[in-house]
């Protein structure tokens, strides 16, 4: 097998816009990325380096097989996600949290009655629930979240709060905070020990540039 | 209703001739190298019963365990693990062998992996369990024997050696709760740099510092004097000496560059309590070989005894060799033997012979010749005899 180059993994979207201008800052040639086409496996010349557009749960799965080294994901895909890499920095971009939201003025935590709760990461609500002992129905749900307490099928919703708006304009609010979320660079765990050297370089660089 | 007489469940699979012989190839040059050091087979049970491998310290989550019923309504599994059913072996059917117990094993185990995850729910293993014994001797053997097993999947390997103990002996110096043990050893383990920078923003004791630089300890023996920093203390600085002394010991039998070390492997499978240690070989993306030291599980069973051990995924060693080398597991027979009505005896008896003179052979069923000549050059066979009645054999090259 002959020695491929390192690939980074990048979500696709704005997390792939923010890591690109990361990229260019360490002083890589990311014209192939700027002008990408439909292409999914892009050069960066002179430095032995590809990278791989993906959506985010996929970024996971590639660098966790190791046919990807490093990864750019958010912490929300983590969490729903899971799996064996490590979680090796905190990028600080595309930032906002997961909280729990409910119909304004409503008290999700009040009384005995089992609470539906509904949301598009199952894994990240049965989690926060699970670690304070309640006990919740969870349904999926797989577009917009919030409609589901606004007809009634649940009590509350957990969904990526950002800045708040949509809650607010559907007379939602955060009842509670589940977790922060940010951009994160994960890498193989089986790659970061056999090119060590060069891995370590490449996300030195990353973190250098973050500052 | 969907077919599934077809299909193979999810996580297995059906090995075909290469995949056979790659993983045949594997498991014999593995089980061959134990056998010439002395080790001693054992085969335990495909179905255990649950209580085995569910008592606390050798936890295996439920959800990742295969279970069943037997017919008594108990609760069974299919092996996850090899360890703990030798632990088991050692102090009951060899209670009465005097340690050190040097045994081996090649068989199957068996996990639920997560849905649609890719991975392989049956994993053939080949791997070894020395029970008792001076304790660094056995180390250096285990951890010489993990080295040469790895060489004889693939000449690019590295193995990753740690201690479980430095991440116990902190925790326990440092005061908190399971839970939040459980945290922080997670985040070691995931090398979450950013969390545990959170979690110790400001370190107030050296504890803490040591859990921020645990998971970055890990590549050459530069390690050791990086460690030297924050591990502080008399019972780290023998650990360390220990560890170190280990190495660059077993730098003396194996090439230095193929030894590395990681002081953040903070396994979750606990019943490690000492030395730990991973393989890798390139083009694989998890580890082929895990193991350590784990003192007291033999106990948990009843048999107070030092072990230490290791497996290797065989499995995934074979599927490395096969794409790397895929020629050299396909391999024809060198004659296709060729009888035909009346002369399937003197074919048969042809067979032998040239099996006897070393080669191998292929005894072609079929009615014509030249279905067999047809057939020859399909399977890249390069030589064709063929046998009449009486044992005259005319020969052809294809």
């Amino acid at each position: 097998m002959e020695n491929r180059k390192v690939r980074i993994a990048l979500t696709k979207g704005r997390i792939e816009d923010k890591a690109v201008e990361l990229l260019e800052k360490i002083g890589y040639d990311v014209s192939e990325l700027r002008n990408k086409g439909r292409r999914l496996i892009l050069n960066i010349p002179n430095e032995g380096i590809e990278v791989v557009l993906a959506k985010a749960a996929d970024v996971i799965t590639y660098v966790e097989h190791g046919v990807c080294d490093l990864g750019i994901v958010g912490k929300d895909t983590i969490m729903e996600h899971g799996g064996k890499f490590y979680e090796i920095a905190d990028l600080g971009f595309g930032k906002c949290e997961f909280a729990l939201a409910v119909k304004k003025g409503a008290d999700f935590y009040e009384g005995y009655g089992v609470k539906t709760v509904a949301t598009k990461y199952p894994e990240v609500t049965r989690m926060f629930f699970e670690e304070r002992g309640i006990d919740v129905d969870i349904v999926k749900i797989e577009g917009s979240v919030e409609l589901a307490p606004l007809v009634g099928l649940a009590d509350g919703i957990v969904d990526i709060v950002e800045t708040g708006t949509t809650l607010r304009e559907n007379g939602l609010e955060v009842f509670d905070h589940v977790a922060p979320i940010s951009a994160r660079l994960i890498v193989n765990t089986v790659s970061v020990k056999l090119k060590q050297e060069r891995i370590l370089e490449i996300v030195g660089l990353i973190k250098e540039s973050l500052k | 209703m969907r077919r599934k007489d077809l299909l193979t469940p999810e996580g297995t699979r059906d090995l075909l001739f290469e995949e056979c012989a790659a993983r045949r190839a594997v498991s014999e040059r593995i089980t061959g190298l134990f056998e010439s050091y002395g080790y001693s087979e054992v085969v335990t049970p495909g179905l255990e019963f649950y209580d085995v491998f569910n008592s606390k310290g050798r936890y295996f989550p439920p959800e990742t365990m295969y279970k069943l019923v037997d017919g008594k309504n108990r609760l069974m599994v299919l092996r996850p693990d090899s360890t703990i059913p030798i632990a088991r072996l050692a102090a009951t059917r060899l209670r009465g062998v005097d340690l050190p117990l040097k045994l081996f094993y090649s068989q199957n185990i068996f996990m639920v992996n997560p849905k649609d995850s890719g991975r392989d729910d049956e994993i053939a293993q080949s791997g070894i369990e020395i029970l008792g014994g001076n304790s660094e001797a056995a180390e250096y053997e285990a951890l010489m024997l993990a080295a040469k097993a790895l060489l004889a999947c693939d000449g690019d390997f590295r193995l990753e050696i740690g201690d479980s103990g430095i991440f116990r002996a902190l925790m326990e110096s440092y005061n908190c709760d399971e839970k939040a043990a459980e945290n922080i050893r997670c985040a070691i383990e995931n090398k979450e740099l950013a969390a545990l920078d959170r979690i110790f923003e400001t370190p107030v004791c050296q504890e803490e510092e040591a859990f921020k630089a645990l998971p970055r300890l890990f590549g050459g023996f530069e390690v050791f004097e990086e460690a030297r920093r924050v591990l502080c203390g008399d019972a780290m600085e023998r650990k360390l000496a220990r560890l170190e002394r280990l190495c660059r010991g077993l730098c003396l039998i194996v090439p230095e560059d193929k030894i590395r070390v990681d002081l953040g492997l903070v396994h979750k499978k606990d019943y490690y309590t000492g030395i730990i240690f991973r393989g890798y070989i390139e083009g694989y993306g998890q580890h082929v070989l895990s193991g350590g030291r784990y003192d007291t599980l033999p106990g948990d069973f009843g048999r107070d005894a030092a072990a230490v051990g290791f497996a290797v995924n065989v499995e995934a060693a074979a599927r490395i060799l096969l794409q790397k080398d895929r020629a050299r597991f396909g391999k024809a027979p060198d004659v296709l033997v060729f009888g035909g009505k009346g002369a399937e005896i003197a074919a048969l008896k042809h067979c032998d012979k040239l099996i006897s003179d070393g080669m191998t052979v292929y005894n072609f069923l079929g009615e014509c010749p030249k279905c067999a000549a047809k057939y020859a050059k399909a399977h890249n066979i390069r030589r064709v005899d063929i046998v009449s009645e009486d044992g005259a054999v005319t020969s052809e090259e294809v």
